[in-house]
C-alpha cells in the first residue's frame, strides 16, 4: 500500500495530457508492427506454396479479432464502468475510451476479411453444396448444413450484418466520446446530470452489444465450420472479449500511472479492484468456456462433438492444455493472492499471461476449421503466419491506441468520484 | 480462575482513523506485537499497521485454502470411488472414470469448503465467541468503538510493555486519553 498518510488531500495537476512516455510506446509498438510485417512478408515469398495466401488470411482474421476485442471490448467496458460506477472506472476510463475509438482501424482490418470471404468460409466458396458433394469436395453433413443455412450464411447477408454491427458500435462509441468531452467542460450541469445520461445510454448501449456481438462471433469465427453450432457461444465470446480488454486496460493503466497526471489518482485500492474484476473473469470464462465442453460431451453427438474432436485430438492436445494453464490455471492461482492483486510488476505480468491466453485461444478457435490441419496438428513454415500477422496488426493497434490516448486529457474532471480518488487511501473507509 | 495481576493493556482513543493508524504503525516500527486495534468499522489499514500481512498471520488465507482444496479432493474422490469401485454402472457408454462430470460437484465442494473454513477458521483464529474481554473495563471504550472513536491497544503481555514507557509512547501521538485496563 501506499506510503503515505498525509491529512490532506492530494491536487490533481496542471496538466492532464498524456505523458511524454506514451509517444515511446507508439514508436516500439509500430516497430514490433514493422519487424513482424516484414517477417510475415518473408514467410510468404520465401515458402511459396497452395496454402500460403490461406495462411495470411487465416492469421488476419486471428488479428482483426484480437484487435476488434480491444476496441468493442473497451466500449463495453466504458459502458460497464458507466453503469456500476466506482472510482476504479473513473481511473481506467480514458484509457478504455482512447481503446475504444480505435474502431475505425479495426473497421479497415475486417475489410480484407470480407473481401477474401470465400478464401476463408467454407460455405461462402461451395455455391452449389450438391454439386461439390457429388465432386467429393464436401460430406454430406457440410453439404446439407451449407444448403440450410444459406438463407442467413450468404455473402451478401455477410456484408450487411459486418458494417451494420460496426456502424452500430461506432455509433456508440461517437456519442460516449463525444459526452466525456462535454462533460469535462459542462459548468451548467452538474456531474450527476452527466452521470444519468451515461447511464441511460449505457444500459442500452450494453443490451444492443451482447446482441451484435453474438451475431459477429458467430458470422465471424462460428461460421468457420458451418456444421457446427453451440448456443453459448456468443456469450462465451463476450466474456473472453471482456478478458482481453480488461487486461489490456489494466496494462494501459499501470503503465501511465508511472508518470504526472495519472500518478496522483492512482491509488492501490482501485488497483486492488481491478485485480479482484479480473479474478471474476477469469472464473466467468473458466465456467462458461466448460459448461460448453461438458454438455457437448455428455450429449456426445457426432454432429457437436467433432468440434472438440478437431480441437483436442492429433497433437492439439498441447495446444489446448497450454490454453488451459494460461487462461485459467496460471491466473487463477496467481491472482488468489492479496499481494500479486496489489504489486504493480506482478499484477502486469498476470495480465500479459491473461493477454498471451487470447492469443493462444483466438488461435485455437481459429486454427482447427480448416480441413488441412484439423485433427492434425503440425509444424510448418505457414504457420507461423498465425504469430507474424497478428503481432504485426496488434503492433499496429497499440500504436493506434496510444495516438488516440494522446487526444485528450487522461483524467476525466467532471466526475463525482474525483474528490474520493484524491483522498489518502483509510481516509474514506 | 485466579486472579492476573497487574493490568491487560494501556489503551489509547484517537478521534480520526488517520491518527489511529499512524500510531499503530509506530508501535509496530519500535518493536511492540502484542496489541490491537479497535473501530467502528472494518479499517484495513490498521490490520496492516499492526502487521496483519506478515506471512505467519495469514491464518484465515492458508485455512481457506486447505479448506478448498480438502472439499475439492474429497468430493472429486468420492465420486471416483463410487463410479469405478463401489457402484460402477455402465451410463451411455461413458467411461466409468468420467472426470468432466465429476468437475462440477467437486467445484461446489471446493466452494462450501473454503467459505465455511474461512468463516470459522477467522472465529476460531480470533478466540471468538468470546464472552468475556477486559478491553470493555475501559470506561470510554463501550461507547466510543461502536460509533465514532479509534482504539489502539498496547497489552501488557508484549515483552517491550512498561506502563509508564508504553503510557509516554501513546501519549506522544496525542490520543484523546489514555486509559489503563484491568483484566
Amino acid at each position: 500500500m501506499s506510503n503515505e498518510h498525509g491529512h490532506h488531500a492530494k491536487h490533481l495537476p496542471a496538466d492532464l495530457s498524456a505523458p511524454a512516455s506514451v509517444a515511446r510506446w507508439r514508436n516500439r509498438a509500430l516497430l514490433v508492427a514493422l519487424v513482424f510485417a516484414l517477417l510475415a512478408a518473408a514467410d510468404f515469398y520465401l515458402h511459396p506454396g497452395d496454402l500460403s495466401l490461406d495462411y495470411v488470411l487465416r492469421g488476419w482474421l486471428m488479428g482483426l479479432i484480437v484487435c476488434f476485442s480491444f476496441a468493442v471490448g473497451g466500449m463495453a467496458l466504458l459502458m460497464v464502468q458507466h453503469v456500476s460506477g466506482g472510482k476504479w472506472g473513473l481511473l481506467i476510463r480514458r484509457p478504455l475510451e482512447a481503446m475504444s475509438r480505435t474502431l475505425p482501424l479495426v473497421f479497415l482490418m475486417f475489410l480484407p476479411v470480407a473481401i477474401c470471404v470465400k478464401r476463408l468460409y467454407l460455405w461462402a466458396r461451395i455455391s452449389n453444396p450438391e454439386e461439390a458433394l457429388r465432386a467429393g469436395v464436401i460430406n454430406a453433413i457440410q453439404a446439407h448444413a451449407i444448403a440450410y443455412k444459406r438463407p442467413y450464411l450468404n455473402i451478401e447477408g455477410f456484408w450487411i450484418r459486418g458494417i451494420a454491427y460496426f456502424a452500430i458500435w461506432g455509433i456508440f462509441i461517437f456519442i460516449l466520446n463525444r459526452w466525456s468531452r462535454l462533460r469535462d467542460t459542462d459548468t451548467q450541469h452538474s456531474s450527476w446530470y452527466w452521470q444519468k445520461r451515461f447511464e441511460n445510454l449505457s444500459g442500452a448501449g450494453l443490451l444492443i452489444y451482447s446482441i451484435t456481438l453474438t451475431g459477429a462471433s458467430i458470422d465471424w469465427v462460428m461460421s468457420l465450420d458451418p456444421t457446427w453450432y453451440s448456443s453459448v457461444y456468443g456469450l462465451l465470446f463476450l466474456v473472453a472479449q471482456g478478458y482481453a480488454a480488461l487486461a489490456m486496460v489494466i496494462l494501459i493503466t499501470l503503465a501511465l500511472s508511472q508518470d504526472e497526471p495519472l500518478k496522483s489518482i492512482f491509488r492501490t485500492t482501485e488497483q486492488h479492484d481491478l485485480g479482484k474484476l479480473c479474478f471474476a473473469f477469469v472464473m466467468l470464462n473458466i465456467y462458461i468456456a466448460f459448461s460448453q465442453y461438458l454438455i457437448i460431451w455428455s450429449g456426445n453427438l457426432p454432429e457437436e462433438i467433432r468440434w472438440y474432436m478437431d480441437r483436442i485430438t492429433g497433437g492439439w492436445g498441447y495446444v489446448i492444455g497450454l490454453d488451459f494453464a494460461f487462461h485459467w490455471l496460471l491466473p487463477f492461482t496467481l491472482l488468489l493472492s492479496r499481494d500479486i492483486k496489489r504489486n504493480k510488476r506482478r499484477l502486469a505480468t498476470v495480465c500479459c499471461i491473461m493477454l498471451f491466453a487470447r492469443f493462444l485461444d483466438t488461435f485455437w478457435l481459429i486454427a482447427p476449421n480448416f480441413a488441412d490441419i484439423h485433427h492434425n496438428f503440425h509444424f510448418s513454415a505457414e504457420l507461423l503466419q498465425y504469430i507474424f500477422v497478428p503481432a504485426a496488426m496488434t503492433g499496429l493497434w497499440v500504436a493506434y491506441m496510444t495516438h488516440q490516448l494522446r487526444q485528450r486529457p487522461v483524467i476525466a474532471i467532471n466526475d463525482p468520484h474525483l474528490p474520493e480518488i484524491l483522498e489518502p487511501e483509510h481516509a474514506h473507509a | 480462575m485466579p486472579m492476573r495481576e497487574g493490568i491487560y493493556g494501556l489503551i489509547a482513543e484517537f478521534d480520526t482513523p488517520t491518527e489511529l493508524v499512524q500510531a499503530a504503525k509506530a508501535a509496530y516500527a519500535s518493536g511492540y506485537r502484542r496489541m490491537d486495534c479497535y473501530t467502528p468499522y472494518p479499517l484495513e489499514e490498521a490490520a496492516e499497521a499492526i502487521g496483519f500481512d506478515e506471512p505467519t498471520e495469514k491464518g484465515v488465507a492458508r485455512v481457506c485454502l486447505i479448506g478448498g482444496l480438502i472439499g475439492g479432493c474429497a468430493m472429486f474422490g468420492l465420486e471416483t470411488w463410487v463410479s469405478i469401485w463401489a457402484y460402477p454402472l455402465n451410463i451411455a457408454g461413458r467411461p466409468m472414470f468420467s472426470w468432466p462430470a465429476f468437475i462440477v460437484p467437486a467445484y461446489e465442494w471446493t466452494i462450501l469448503f473454503a467459505g465455511l473454513s474461512a468463516a470459522f477458521g477467522m472465529l476460531a483464529l480470533n478466540r471468538l465467541p468470546a464472552p468475556y474481554h477486559p478491553v470493555f473495563n475501559a470506561p470510554n471504550f463501550r461507547d466510543g468503538a461502536t460509533t465514532d472513536k479509534f482504539f489502539l491497544c498496547l497489552e501488557a503481555a508484549d515483552p517491550k510493555f512498561s506502563v509508564s514507557e508504553s503510557r509516554a509512547f501513546l501519549e506522544s501521538f496525542r490520543p484523546v486519553s489514555v486509559v489503563e485496563v484491568d483484566h
